[in-house]
């Protein structure tokens, strides 16, 4: 049995270095890494960042996002839509869509396709309830009854996101969805009212939904974008090929948004990094994006690697950032958070954690914002500094920790999500510090699922954790506005004069009146300090050297991969 | 002994089982993180959608997905009402539990969560990747172990150097977690800086047509890198303990009478000792079948193989319930049958133990 | 000529090799505070974070590199044997045998070995609904405690009048389906739906850690003496032992369970092996140990965040890899003394 075993192990080491790895061919599909599956292609359910990515090669919205501007550029949409204010509480929205957009059998694009689409994610009994309560602030579509690609959109409320927010979502068609054209008799706003017996029609139409089944066949419901639904292998690969007829091919100039040049993209999901660094340096995969900062360093180190792969690494509007529990007594008071702030020390948590790839921050803007306020210092490890806060504050050192009158220790809980070794990290640093002062601080790592819960319940006193933030995020209302304390304002700040600085930087039109309100937002920030901003993170990809025009940024997923240019056995453009 | 005996066995296995996946039910249905928040999105991204949603919009989508999902049901026949007066509530047949219990008995394992896709697919996609594989790194380790112990074991006078070797060599395995073993054996075996023999993924993203020659020895290669850390991780936990009771075996007077009779020492071993001694361990041997439905969460992902492991693992981190809750079920149901398979091997070895 | 012990296992050096690598180990957990080490654990050093081991260089060094959030990694395994030596070997001692009791039991007795009164039936029932606070509790509890001490004073005059039927009035505790169910249950659930209802709950302290360890690994065990027990409860000495008149506890606590027990001696250091990863496992999800306590376990548990930091697995693989050997030497020691004895009076 010993001969067996060993013969046929050996026939298959004989067997595979017969096909040892090649380089890139031309015509190759683009192989790029995905870490997880992205479980259904359902425009109306989009679980994860990759469902995104496919659906926004699938299908094409009013507005599609430019990853090389940060901005929204038209897609189905012919330009930008005007903007008029109704009143003091709608905004109006005049869209034109192009002429030459066609759906897949020659049928052009029109505003009943929209108007269908939006009635659609309102429908009840579709999985849509996310989506649904993203586009809750469009109330109404008016067509035009002389032009079939006009139509206005009517919103609830005036905030300065709309124009690009309310383009942002695949439209569907309705030809294929909804032959009989029963949606037509709702009006929006009754299919946004939820009855509760919805009428028999509108199950019926979800049940249809439902049967054709989009979310694995999409083919089913063929989009109007650039590429098909090639082939999915649940869990393993999906692969996408480029329509061979595509109607913004014949546009002159092409835009950046509406070019797609791979012939066949493919996603191989690898779920370990190990394992897809090493796929990547036997060639059989071609991006690696969103790498860690110290497996980037190593490959970049390794003599092959200039010559085969190319790195490309910017700033991402990810925040790491600490967060103190205000509704606590011993941190209600400013004076004990700015010295516990003290007590953090981004410089080396930056360098440690990222190896110095990240922007380090006084507020929540990034460096490379127009905005910035570059006249405060950058918070830095001061341990003196944190004691003489404290004692200012009221507490005093004595035997077995800081008091102070009448019952008050300082005691202090940190959560943060588990199995992160960049949490754990800065966990242990502030712990290490914090006992050097004489402060003990238990940590709590917490799962992941949990931890929303307790953030949410104020079950904390220190949290770290990420913030995702966007490159036109003036609006910090979500985190900080007393109206969003049960919501995303973690930290429980109520304070009558943040909020009305929020709502102003909002409604602020002029960019040197919004620099002024931002500036005075971050000096208040320092000042009451009810959060910590440690630095912002860098996204970092390496990509094979004969693929270009990645679109390297630091919008989610980091590139286009509809843009690539594959430039086989030819020199790749310098990064 | 009999098919009657058989019967009832089999039964009591199939109600331990759904008694086990109940209690999983009950407890994850009433825990406090709920599973709307995965669908729903986190609150505080600072993107422009998110803050376009108001908290009365957020609290309606809340309300709109509880209610599709069924979560606004109540989630037993009875429920208890904490504080002072303690009161005890019927609720009849609107409930959870009897929901998923009525499509339980209609062969309907439920619709997951996040994609409301019927469970039963989604298991039947994923076993088609565990199954074999763990199926064929049960049996190289089950042969393998006993062939090792038994070599382990034949030392007539002295002991020779390579049993200690392999002795220490498996616990040495043993030591290691099955992450670092399996890294180990990527890293060694499919990396360009040392030898590079084997692809990195467990199933390769391009692949010969189905059917072909290529096709089997692409496959082939594919699996031997989870199927060598699979056999090895599992290998000493077999092994010592065959071996430990093996040597207690060739104590006993019935081996010393064996070799009296002139046999040899591997005779004595195969034959007379290793029954007796395989016994006790049949249910460590047996343990290894549950494995072919639960798969190994490590090895999967290592490997990327789309397998059980992993879709339980994804399925317990978003709290996708119906999907964990039926894997429950099914991994319970096999670790019963298997306990039942020991048992009736061993009574079927060993007359003396048959129930009278 | 019957197979010994070969003479060469118990000459000296392999003997103390193993019992000094264990006193190492004790020295180590109780002496590390003590210790003057060059970093405290638990401290990441931020500019050090995964480096390997240095000999040379200025400064305090690293001897044995640093881990993936820049602990160094010898304070980490000095005071990890500390952590073995409270939490993971009393565990797993504990573990073995709470496992053997319940196995032995279950095997010895089976389901219909244990007798239990009638009257025990409705005083059951009476306590939980009590516990549960059913409605009417008290009106319940007192009428069906009436009726148990009914059912014992009939039994009495049954079995004084009718000798025969005393046995009739019993009803048998299915011992042995109460064990294989709970050791199923608890192995069938899937770690991560543990994970996911403990930690909802509040953080376990080492208490709570080693309720939680003993309650996941003494299926193992117990199966094991279970099946060994099977097989020696039809051996002629018990039934001797039956017919001499010993009473069933007796016999299974001084002759049965004995026996039945010999495969645990090699299944025991295996065991330690398995809970000290477990341990890392729950730490690395989130509940279970402090960050702040050092563990072997969860030192291997860091290599996935650094693939090709071969000193994570280096130093505490060959430091648990040193401690099974050695344990597995005593166990094996142990149960050959054990033979010895029995074969001694021979």
């Amino acid at each position: 049995m010993r001969y067996l075993w060993f013969g046929s192990y050996s026939l298959a080491l004989l067997l595979s270095a017969c096909s040892s790895p090649a380089n890139r061919q031309a015509g190759d599909p683009i192989r790029i890494r995905w870490a997880r599956d992205p479980e259904t292609l359902d425009p109306l359910v989009q679980p994860n960042q990759n469902t995104v990515e496919a659906i926004n090669l699938l299908h094409l919205g009013l507005l599609q996002l430019n990853f090389q501007t940060s901005e929204y550029d038209p897609a189905l949409a012919e330009a930008l839509p005007a903007v008029q204010l109704l009143g003091d509480s709608l905004t109006q929205l005049d869209y034109h869509l192009r002429a030459a957009a066609t759906w897949d059998d020659g049928h052009p694009v029109l505003a009943t396709d929209v108007n269908f689409t939006l009635k659609l994610l309102n429908c009840p009994g579709l999985p849509s309830e996310g989506v649904r309560s993203q586009f809750g602030f469009i109330q109404q579509l008016q067509l035009d009854p002389t032009d079939p690609r006009h139509f206005k959109l009517v919103c609830q409320g005036q905030a300065p996101e709309y124009p690009w927010e309310s383009g942002d979502f695949p439209i569907l068609p309705e030809a294929t969805l909804d032959p009989t054209h029963s949606l037509r008799q709702f009006s929006l706003a009754s299919l946004q009212q939820a009855a509760k017996t919805p009428p028999t029609v509108l199950l019926a139409f979800a049940k249809r939904y439902q049967t054709l089944s989009q979310g694995y066949y999409p083919n089913r419901v063929p989009g109007c974008g650039p590429y098909r639904l090639a082939g999915w292998q649940p869990n393993r690969s999906l692969t996408f090929e480029r329509k061979a007829t595509w109607w913004a091919d014949r546009l002159r100039p092409a835009p950046l948004v509406l070019q797609a040049h791979p012939k066949i993209i493919k996603y191989v999901i690898l779920p370990d990094d190990g394992a897809a660094m090493l796929a990547l340096r036997r060639h059989e995969l071609d991006v690696y994006p969103a790498m860690q900062a110290r497996a980037f360093q190593r490959l970049k180190a390794l003599p092959f690697a200039q010559q085969e792969l190319a790195f490309y690494s910017s700033a991402s509007y990810d925040l790491l950032y600490a967060g103190f529990n205000t509704r606590r007594p011993t941190l209600r008071d400013k004076l004990t958070r700015q010295a516990l702030s003290c007590l953090f020390d981004p410089a080396g948590l930056l360098a440690g954690t990222q190896l110095g790839q990240g922007q380090r921050t006084v507020g929540l803007l990034p460096p490379s914002s127009p905005f910035y306020n570059d006249s405060l210092p950058l918070p830095t490890y001061d341990p003196a500094c944190a004691a003489q806060l404290l004692r200012r504050a009221g507490w005093q050192l004595v035997a077995g920790g800081w008091r102070r009158p009448p019952a008050q220790r300082l005691v202090l809980s940190l959560r943060y999500r588990a199995n992160d070794e960049t949490f754990e990290t800065v966990a242990l640093q502030f712990r290490a510090a914090a006992a050097k002062l004489d402060i003990p601080v238990e940590l709590r790592p917490t799962e992941a699922t949990t931890l929303n819960h307790t953030l949410h319940a104020g079950d904390f006193d220190v949290f770290v954790r990420i913030l995702k933030g966007s490159p036109s995020g003036f609006n910090f209302a979500p985190i900080l506005h007393s109206r969003a304390v049960r919501e995303g304002n973690f930290v429980g700040y109520t304070s009558p004069t943040t909020d009305s600085l929020l709502e102003a930087i909002v409604a602020a039109g002029p960019p040197a009146r919004k620099r002024q309100l931002l500036r005075k937002f971050q000096v208040l920030l320092r000042e009451e300090s009810p959060l910590l901003p440690l630095f912002f993170m860098s996204y970092r990809l390496a990509a094979d050297r004969h693929l270009s025009h990645l679109l390297p940024s630091g919008l989610k997923p980091g590139y286009s991969a509809a843009a690539i240019i594959s430039s086989d056995g030819l020199p790749a453009a310098p990064h | 002994m009999g098919f009657w005996w058989v019967f009832t066995r089999l039964g009591r296995a199939l109600l331990t089982a759904w008694g086990i996946a109940s209690a999983i039910f009950l407890t994850v249905h009433l825990l406090p993180a709920s599973a709307d928040e995965f669908t729903l999105g986190e609150p505080n991204e600072l993107g422009s959608a998110a803050s376009l949603r108001t908290s009365a919009s957020r609290q309606a989508a809340q309300q709109a997905l509880r209610h599709r999902l069924g979560l606004d049901e109540p989630v037993f026949y009875l429920t208890r009402t904490t504080g002072p007066p303690v009161r005890w509530q019927w609720h009849g047949r609107h409930n959870q539990y009897h929901h998923w219990l009525s499509l339980l008995l209609h062969g309907n394992l439920g619709y997951s969560y996040r994609t409301s896709q019927p469970v039963a697919a989604l298991l039947g996609a994923a076993l088609v990747y565990t199954t074999p594989l763990m199926a064929l790194a049960s049996t190289l380790a089950t042969g393998l172990a006993i062939w090792l112990a038994l070599g382990l074991v034949n030392s007539p006078t002295a002991p020779r150097r390579w049993q200690t070797v392999v002795r220490t060599l498996l616990t040495g395995i043993q030591a290691l977690p099955l992450f670092s073993l399996s890294l180990a054996l990527l890293l060694l075996l499919a990396n360009r800086d040392l030898l590079n023999v084997l692809p990195a993924d467990g199933m390769g993203a391009d692949y010969p047509p189905l059917g072909s020659m290529a096709w089997v020895v692409s496959y082939g290669t594919h699996l031997v890198l989870p199927l060598l850390s699979l056999v090895l991780a599992v290998l000493p936990q077999l092994t010592l303990p065959l071996e430990a009771a093996l040597r207690q075996e060739l104590r006993a007077d019935y081996a010393s009478t064996a070799r009296a009779k002139g046999l040899t020492s591997w005779q004595v071993a195969y034959r007379h000792a290793l029954p007796n001694a395989l016994l006790p361990l049949l249910t460590t041997f047996t343990g290894l079948l549950p494995t072919m439905v639960a798969g190994t969460v490590v090895v999967e992902v290592l490997f990327a193989l789309p397998g059980m492991g992993r879709l339980l693992a994804g399925a317990a981190a978003t709290h996708d319930y119906p999907l964990v809750i039926a894997s429950v079920l099914l991994t319970a149901a096999a670790r019963m049958l298997a306990l039942l398979l020991a048992d009736i091997l061993y009574f079927w070895t060993d007359p003396r133990l048959r129930p009278s | 000529m019957s197979v010994r012990w070969p003479a060469v296992f118990f000459t000296k050096v392999p003997h103390q090799l193993a019992l000094g690598w264990l006193a190492l180990v004790v020295l180590a957990g109780l002496a590390g505070p003590a210790l003057p080490l060059p970093y405290p654990p638990t401290t990441p050093d931020l500019l050090h974070i995964a480096a390997p081991p240095a000999w040379s260089g200025p400064g305090p060094l690293h001897y044995l590199g640093t881990d993936p959030t820049g602990r160094d990694v010898l304070a980490e395994l000095l005071f990890g044997a500390r952590q073995l030596l409270l939490l993971s070997l009393p565990a797993a001692v504990a573990a073995t045998l709470l496992g053997a009791l319940a196995g032995g039991a279950a095997g010895f007795w089976g389901n219909r070995g244990l007798a239990v009164p009638w009257a025990a039936v409705p005083a059951t029932i009476a306590a939980a609904w009590w516990v549960a606070e059913l409605p009417q509790r008290l009106i319940l509890a007192l009428s069906l405690f009436a009726i148990s001490i009914l059912l014992l004073k009939s039994n009495r005059w049954l079995s004084w009048r009718y000798s025969a039927s005393a046995s009739k009035a019993t009803l048998f505790f299915p011992l042995d389906s109460l064990v294989l169910g709970s050791a199923t249950l608890l192995s069938a659930v899937p770690r991560l739906v543990l994970v996911m209802a403990l930690a909802a709950g509040p953080p376990l302290g080492t208490g709570g850690l080693l309720v939680l360890l003993l309650l996941v690994a003494w299926p193992d065990a117990a199966r094991l003496v279970r099946a060994q027990m099977l097989r020696v409860r039809t051996q002629p000495f018990v039934e001797a032992a039956r017919a001499a008149g010993l009473p069933a506890g007796r016999i299974w606590w001084r002759h049965a369970l004995p026996h039945a027990c010999r495969p645990l001696w090699a299944f025991a250091p295996l065991n330690v092996a398995g809970l000290i990863g477990l341990e890392s496992t729950l730490a690395f999800l989130g509940i279970g140990l402090a960050p702040t306590a050092s563990s072997w376990g969860r030192l291997l548990s860091t290599l996935p965040q650094e693939p090709t930091a071969w000193w994570l697995v280096a130093g505490p693989g060959l430091a648990l890899l040193f401690t099974l050997l050695a344990l597995q030497h005593l166990a094996s020691w142990l149960s050959a003394k054990q033979h010895a004895e029995q074969l001694g009076p021979n």
